[in-house]
């Protein structure tokens, strides 16, 4: 069975390059799940979990915007940033969604840009809660 | 006798001043170490995202964003400047500052209006003491400058570019272009230019799924490498900071060095004809004593 290159880059490092089973993305719409001998793909990535799938121990990021670019069993994702789900606070997540909340927002472009955070913030409290939970 | 004494005193303060250059030496020596890792993996990223464009051009879709049309407006441009914050680090704020001096002359004869954005204290009091005004000051890109500062100031030009505040932003940094070589250079990024088509993207591409869209994956890249090239000046230029210091410090402990070992054999000397002239006087002395 073939396997997968993951490859996490942000600006600032090279975060992973490891092999692994599959790997589960945070698409703008919803998640993918990436599988050896997948179709070349260009996608647009969401906040959210992103998942790598290994024999050993899962590893799961929180990753921020950006794209996954999938070619020949190597998927690399770039990411403007992405922090491992073990360093998240469920209550720095939460203080961050009740900030953006009650942010004052005036115009469509501002009230828009708001969502946009909230909607932001509302993944990473999910995904920090799910970390939480499973530790 | 009094020679021996002021010798003695420059040879320890030269020894002083070499420790200080010697520790600012190792300092950049392991910050550049750093800095180079950073500025390496910017331009990886870069490539990639660069490479992405080249894919999305192959697969046939039309590359056109607002930030991509070009202007023919000429109200108000932005020069940004970068700097370091600290000194004693050779030519390399001298350098960058000469050529900002001079594109910013350039911008303001074509442009209605040109608007200085600085970072770094050394640039700030350059243009400080030129009476030139600096409408924005930075001081907090060190020498690890973090992705998401830099992030706020793209965002704010892209957000002036597309609402027509500004028509231009040039970016004066030091560019890195090997470890041993680094040089000031003046870079238009908006009106943006788009990256000239890869022929080796063209001859290996494959057919790639997009979701959702070629034209919304486009919406997104193009801000994304627009960050990313205002970012990779910054990582840039705090190599070339780092490099340009170390080599100067490595010089001046050098000079020292040097110094030292000359102010070294002038106190030998010194010292030894001074005992010359004093076992003189005392055989002398002694001489005439037996003589009487």
């Amino acid at each position: 069975m073939p396997k997968l290159r993951v490859l996490i880059v942000t600006p600032e490092r090279k975060l992973v390059d490891q092999t692994a089973e599959g790997v589960i993305v945070p698409l703008f719409d919803g998640e993918l799940g990436i599988f050896p001998l997948h179709a070349p793909l260009i996608g647009r990535l969401g906040a959210g979990e992103l998942r790598i799938l290994t024999d050993g121990k899962p590893d799961a990021f929180f990753v921020d915007g950006g794209f996954v670019e999938v070619l020949n069993d190597v998927v690399s994702v770039m990411t403007s940033q992405a922090v491992a789900v073990q360093d998240l606070k469920v209550t720095a997540a939460a203080e961050s969604l009740e900030a953006t909340m009650g942010r004052k927002a005036a115009g469509d472009e501002m009230l828009d840009r708001r969502e946009e955070a909230v909607r932001k913030a509302r993944a990473l409290l999910r995904t920090a809660k799910r970390a939480a939970a499973q530790r | 006798m009094g020679k021996t004494k002021v010798l003695d005193r420059r040879r320890r303060s030269v020894r002083n001043i070499r420790k200080i250059t010697r520790t600012m030496e190792l300092i950049s020596t392991a910050r550049f170490k750093r800095a180079m890792d950073r500025a390496a993996a910017g331009s990886a990223f870069a490539e990639r995202l660069t490479a992405l464009l080249g894919h999305l051009a192959a697969s046939g879709t039309q590359v056109a964003h607002p930030l991509l049309t070009a202007r023919t407006e000429r109200r108000q441009a932005v020069l940004l400047v970068l700097t370091s914050n600290r000194g004693l680090c050779g030519g390399y704020n001298s350098a960058v500052l000469r050529l900002g001096f001079l594109h910013r002359k350039k911008l303001a004869d074509e442009y209605a209006a040109v608007s200085l954005e600085v970072s770094g204290k050394r640039g700030v009091s350059a243009f400080k003491f030129r009476n030139v005004p600096v409408q924005e000051k930075y001081f907090h890109f060190e020498a690890r400058p973090a992705f998401a500062d830099v992030e706020v100031l793209a965002r704010r030009f892209m957000e002036d570019y597309l609402d027509g505040r500004i028509d231009r932003v040039d970016v004066a940094y030091t560019r890195l272009e090997s470890v041993s070589r680094q040089y000031p250079i003046v870079e238009t990024l908006l009106p943006y230019q788009a990256p000239a088509e890869d022929e080796n993207g063209r001859l290996h591409r494959a057919e790639y799924e997009f979701l959702p869209s070629p034209e919304s994956i486009l919406e997104e890249i193009v801000p994304f490498t627009f960050k990313m090239r205002l970012f990779r000046c910054f990582l840039e230029s705090a190599a070339s900071e780092q490099i340009a210091r170390m080599v100067a410090m490595k010089t001046a402990t050098e000079n020292a060095d040097s110094m030292l070992s000359n102010l070294s054999m002038a106190y030998n000397r010194a010292r030894q004809t001074q005992i010359t002239s004093e076992i003189l006087e005392i055989i002398s002395g002694a001489e005439a004593l037996q003589a009487e």
